[in-house]
């Protein structure tokens, strides 16, 4: 209340002031007026005067002699009359050329009073406002004048301004908290969760403990968290060759990584993508593993572009294959339009154009020297080779590929989101090929029965493939191990 | 400032003078006061006077201006140098105080 009575009083005084100074310049205003005015009556005088002179030839007056003497004299020449021009310049002419020289002058002082008139009738309008202004300032309350002080410490600020923080994370961070780092090097995700350097020595460590696993697996391939860990791993390796398809297509796309939770399919997939995409460019390190799910159905052989020399294959009657058998299981909810994903394959799916009625793989966003390893033709007739071998296994495992995707259904507690990336859809395609030699028991059994999934041919699929048919009866795959464990 | 306005008060001056010259005729006489004398003058001798009289005003009249753009140039700049003097000052000040 202090303050506003302050302002109050200072309110009052300011508007007083400026009235003041308003009312100064009317007054001026109406000085000039007066003076004016007067001479224009002067001049009216004068011309009156001069035209009554020349009437007569002589008039008796009284000539002023001195400040204080008169004397009678005559006024002679009535018609000349020397005119006082200006700036020391004196014209003779006849009261008449006089007057009308008058005439003239008067028109000046005419104009200056017309201007003077108008400057008063601003001011008096400006001193209306000021006192009403006044007025209302004083007596009521409710017109209060808005004064904001600034502060100096607000101006100074405005020269530092602060930067706005970096974006450190990524938007789509539903579930995962990885950073889905694009294959170009975005410059967004610099200071993300993993720095580069981090996420190539996870990677390295993933690795190591891919091995280990993938030897215990060998071993026992009965229990279910080696199970789990063998396929895990597995993917995992699988996942490394096409980790810089991941990234890429994940910055780009900004899919949301797939719920790390009892899905042990997606749990691999998962496991996998995560390493991918902490690894933005981890593209020296891809192996040419390929993952076969028993359960997955085997791909039409539609190539898909993933890279410069690699393709994905896909094949519609596989997918439609693969959504009777999930609709048939009671999974009805998925939309059509929004293919639910819940296998790693189902990726796939999404990330294929319909172009002519035909479904034509998208072509990789991925660099292409992230395939540079990769070989198109000769990994593919591996590839052929491994899904002619699994494809055995498939049909012995088609029960069990419908209890895994049973099994998934139930596991996966979340929705799955889509995972937009043609490289995961890589990683569960009907193939999945071991890194590590000695694992070649695990492929045969590790086929998904993923429809249209399309393979990436892996570098080292010959040699997965002759260790496959080497050891087909000895591994088991991670996936097939828990759902035997389950049926039972 | 000063010389400015008298210098206009004059120009206006001129200005009504030839303008009333124009409306005399050659019969009339015009004197031109120069001192305490009245000296007789040509009409048309006189209207040439007042022109280059008035010229002259204008011209100097143009010369004060620029001399008074050119001198508010400089009070600015002098502004400015002061402000910046002011700034530093009052940075040292309060500087001087964290100090101590």
């Amino acid at each position: 209340m202090a303050e506003r009575n302050e302002s109050k009083k200072l309110h009052p005084q300011e508007v007083s002031r400026f009235r003041e100074e308003q009312v100064k310049v009317v007054t001026g205003c109406q000085d000039q007026i007066q003076h004016w005015k007067k001479v224009q009556s002067d001049y009216e005088a004068l011309q009156q005067r001069l035209s009554t002179l020349p009437d007569k030839l002589l008039y008796d007056i009284m000539v002023p002699f001195g400040p204080l003497a008169f004397m009678p004299g005559k006024l002679v020449h009535t018609n000349e009359v020397t005119v006082l021009l200006g700036d020391n310049w004196f014209a003779k002419c006849s009261a008449k050329q006089a007057s009308n020289l008058v005439e003239h002058r008067k028109k000046h002082v005419k104009n200056a009073l017309d201007d003077l008139h108008k400057v008063v009738k601003n001011f008096e309008a400006r001193v209306g406002f000021t006192e009403d202004l006044e007025k209302r300032s004083s007596e009521k309350g409710d017109f209060v004048d808005i004064i904001e002080e600034v502060e100096n410490e607000e101006i100074l600020t405005k020269g530092k301004r602060t930067a706005h923080k970096p974006c450190s994370r990524p938007k789509n961070q539903d579930v995962f908290d990885t950073n889905f780092e694009g294959g170009e090097g975005d410059p967004k995700a610099t200071s993300g969760i993993l720095t580069e350097e981090e996420l190539w020595a996870r990677l390295d460590e993933l690795e190591t403990q891919e091995e280990l696993l993938d030897q215990k697996d060998r071993m026992s391939y009965n229990a279910d968290t080696n199970g789990d860990d063998t396929t895990s791993s597995s993917s995992e390796e699988e996942n490394e060759h096409p980790s810089g398809n991941l990234p890429c297509l994940l910055g780009e796309e900004g899919w949301p990584p797939v719920t790390q939770e009892d899905s042990r399919l997606i749990t691999c997939q998962v496991n996998g993508n995560s390493r991918h995409h902490s690894d933005d460019e981890d593209d020296e390190r891809s192996c040419v593993p390929t993952i076969y799910f028993t359960h997955t159905v085997e791909p039409k052989r539609v190539r898909i572009n993933t890279g410069r020399n690699t393709t994905l294959k896909f094949s519609e009657r596989k997918e439609e294959a693969k959504r009777k058998r999930k609709n048939s299981n009671g999974n009805g909810h998925s939309v059509p339009g929004l293919t639910k994903i819940k296998m790693p394959a189902d990726l796939y799916r999404l990330f294929v154009d319909v172009v002519n009625g035909e479904l034509v793989p998208r072509k990789s966003i991925l660099k292409s020297r992230s395939r540079e390893d990769s070989m198109c033709s000769d990994t593919s007739e591996s590839s052929d080779d491994r899904r002619g071998f699994c494809r055995n296994l498939s049909h012995d495992e088609s029960t069990h590929s419908d209890t895994s995707e049973g099994v998934l259904q139930e596991e996966e507690n979340s929705p799955s989101k889509p995972l937009p990336l043609p490289g995961l859809f890589e990683a569960f395609s009907g193939t999945v090929v071991e890194k590590d030699p000695t694992l070649p028991s695990l492929i045969p059994h590790l086929t998904i029965v993923s429809p249209a999934l399309p393979t990436i041919p892996e570098r080292k699929a010959e040699e997965v493939v002759l260790q496959v048919q080497k050891e087909p009866s000895k591994r088991m795959s991670k996936f097939k191990a828990a759902r035997m464990q389950q049926q039972i | 400032m000063l010389r400015v306005s008298e210098h206009e008060a004059q120009l206006t001056e001129n200005n009504i003078v030839k303008e009333e010259l124009h409306l005399l005729v050659s019969q009339n006489l015009v004197y031109k006061l120069i001192g305490s004398v009245l000296v007789k003058q040509d009409l048309e001798e006189a209207k040439g006077t007042v022109g280059k009289r008035l010229e002259n005003i204008n011209g100097e009249i143009k010369q004060y201006e620029t001399q008074m753009k050119e001198m508010e140039k400089r009070s600015e700049r002098h502004r400015e140098v002061l402000a910046g003097l002011q700034h530093e000052y009052q940075k040292s000040q309060g500087k001087v105080p964290v100090k101590v």
